[in-house]
């Protein structure tokens, strides 16, 4: 595990295959970390890492409480600016994070594979008007995240995800897989199907359409 | 260096700190404690002694609280920020007030207002906001850049672990030019006043006290997301602006009064010869009108 320097923090980065060859970037899900990937990694032909966000596993608590899936792409951008290029799969809130960052950093991303996941639909197409500004952060209207995570990361749950929103990163993005296997399509990723191409069946399978 | 004085600027009576999601929120007060209160939040890089001399002016009838924000004045920094982050912040401090209180908020303390007032349902009671009636809407360009805007973010996020805090400057002069190039209608002398609290010294010279980080902020907010805010503000809201155009605002009624179109308990006002920032520039005044209407049935 390296320990990456970011903002005034740090961030726990994992390698998971050390093979020779293209990088892949692995994203968890809400509440999750570089540990749930379980047997995926065998399945890429070159080195993969698997970041944990702040608030999650072995990475640095933010002061202040506040997360948001912006941040979370930082986050993965700082390991883009350690390893250079990057090929990306995020399940859910790491989808979405995943998203962000293949349009804002198309030049280092080759490929992203969304999968779902914990935090993948957020808060919804857009507010909650009637919960108001600060529902966002009420963490005790999520589910309890597991032990060790930041109770405020509940927030990554709950932000608003408009279509329109992710439809300009789906576009600059140079190619985007979507991993649909029957369960939810919140707004932003029926928006961002109109620029990328939906793939199912065995996810190791699919990886390798990232190369 | 003595603290430089202003004419009409208070010292605050009391100082405290009120503990929100484990960052200490600094909060001052003018007035008797156990008057009827009034909670004053300032605008973006500004402070609380945004308002020394609007508070005293008002502190013969109200205990008048007024708090820095978080990353501003002498409040904690955070490693990032949300307006939602904000509003828990006031909340916070108004139930460490414990009572009944008015909320009064400028730019963006102002919208911060109307969100908290919301949040605090029956405890906030009336609700006055000093021309923070959030930025212009979207041009096309600006939404074409979205993306764009988001890069430059993970740009600045890159540099932050390299550069986490401000240059210093040799000499406080040097942050009251800085800020005078910005608001050109404050005088020198009320800058001079307000720049000190907004700085520290250390050995290498002054910086500012706001965190740098505040200014590096992204997401999907827009601000066609004003209008449903304020539609389902239940308070009865004084919405000031001043007569004169400024660095920022007034913005043209064209764009405020369909913001403030669902409001159920609206009052407007402007205060003649003031810019964006009406309770430095206008002081007697804008205690006046926010007294009257507080005390209007």
């Amino acid at each position: 595990m390296t320990r990456l320097r970011h903002g005034r923090g740090a961030l726990a980065l994992h390698e998971l295959s050390t093979s020779s060859g293209p990088t892949l970037l692995l994203l968890h899900a809400l509440g999750g970390s570089a540990a749930e990937w379980g047997e995926l990694p065998a399945a890429w032909p070159g080195r993969v890492l698997a970041l944990d966000f702040s608030g999650h596993g072995g990475s640095d608590r933010l002061r202040g409480g506040v997360y948001t899936p912006e941040i979370c792409a930082s986050e993965a951008d700082a390991v883009l600016a350690e390893v250079g290029a990057c090929a990306v799969a995020g399940a859910g809130l790491g989808a979405y994070a995943a998203l962000l960052l293949a349009g804002g950093r198309a030049d280092q991303v080759p490929a992203a594979l969304l999968l779902p996941g914990r935090g993948l639909a957020g808060g919804g197409a857009q507010p909650d008007w009637t919960r108001g500004a600060i529902a966002l952060l009420e963490a005790s209207q999520q589910p309890p995240l597991p032990d060790g995570c930041d109770p405020q990361c509940a927030m990554l749950g709950s932000d608003p995800r408009p279509p329109s929103y992710a439809l300009h990163f789906a576009r600059a993005a140079r190619r985007l897989l979507l991993f649909e296997d029957g369960g939810e399509r919140p707004p932003w990723w029926e928006a961002s199907r109109a620029c990328a191409v939906a793939v199912g069946g065995d996810v190791r399978d699919v990886l390798r359409q990232l190369l | 260096m003595a603290a430089p004085t202003y004419p009409g600027a208070v010292e605050p009576q009391r100082e405290s700190f009120v503990e929100s999601l484990g960052l200490r929120i600094h909060v001052v007060e003018w007035g008797d404690p156990g008057a009827e209160a009034l909670l004053c939040c300032h605008g973006f890089w500004d402070h609380a002694r945004s308002f020394a001399v609007l508070a005293p002016l008002l502190a013969d009838r109200w205990r008048v609280v007024a708090l820095d924000a978080r990353g501003h004045g002498d409040s904690q920094w955070a490693d990032a920020y949300h307006w939602g982050a904000h509003i828990r912040d006031i909340v916070a401090v108004a139930g460490w007030i414990g009572r009944p209180v008015h909320l009064i908020g400028h730019s963006m303390g102002g919208g911060q207002v109307v969100d908290a007032a919301y949040a605090l349902g029956a405890q906030a009671r009336k609700v006055v906001n000093i021309d923070g009636f959030g930025p212009p809407p979207l041009s096309d360009e600006e939404e074409a850049r979205t993306v764009e805007r988001f890069t430059g973010f993970l740009e600045q996020r890159r540099l932050l672990a390299s550069r986490p805090d401000w240059r210093p400057y040799a000499a406080l002069e040097q942050l009251v030019q800085r800020r005078k190039a910005q608001n050109p209608r404050l005088s020198d002398e009320w800058l001079r006043y307000f720049v000190f609290h907004a700085a520290r010294r250390a050995d290498d010279g002054w910086r500012w006290k706001a965190d740098p980080t505040l200014a590096i902020g992204t997401g999907p907010w827009r601000p066609d997301w004003i209008a449903p805010a304020y539609a389902r503000l239940q308070h009865p809201l004084l919405a000031v602006n001043g007569s004169e155009t400024d660095t920022w605002g007034p913005l043209p009624d064209a764009i405020v009064a369909p913001r403030l179109e669902g409001v159920r308990r609206l009052t407007r006002a402007t205060i003649a010869g003031a810019g964006h920032f009406v309770h430095m520039e206008k002081p007697r005044e804008t205690a006046a009108l926010i007294r009257d209407w507080l005390e209007a049935a």
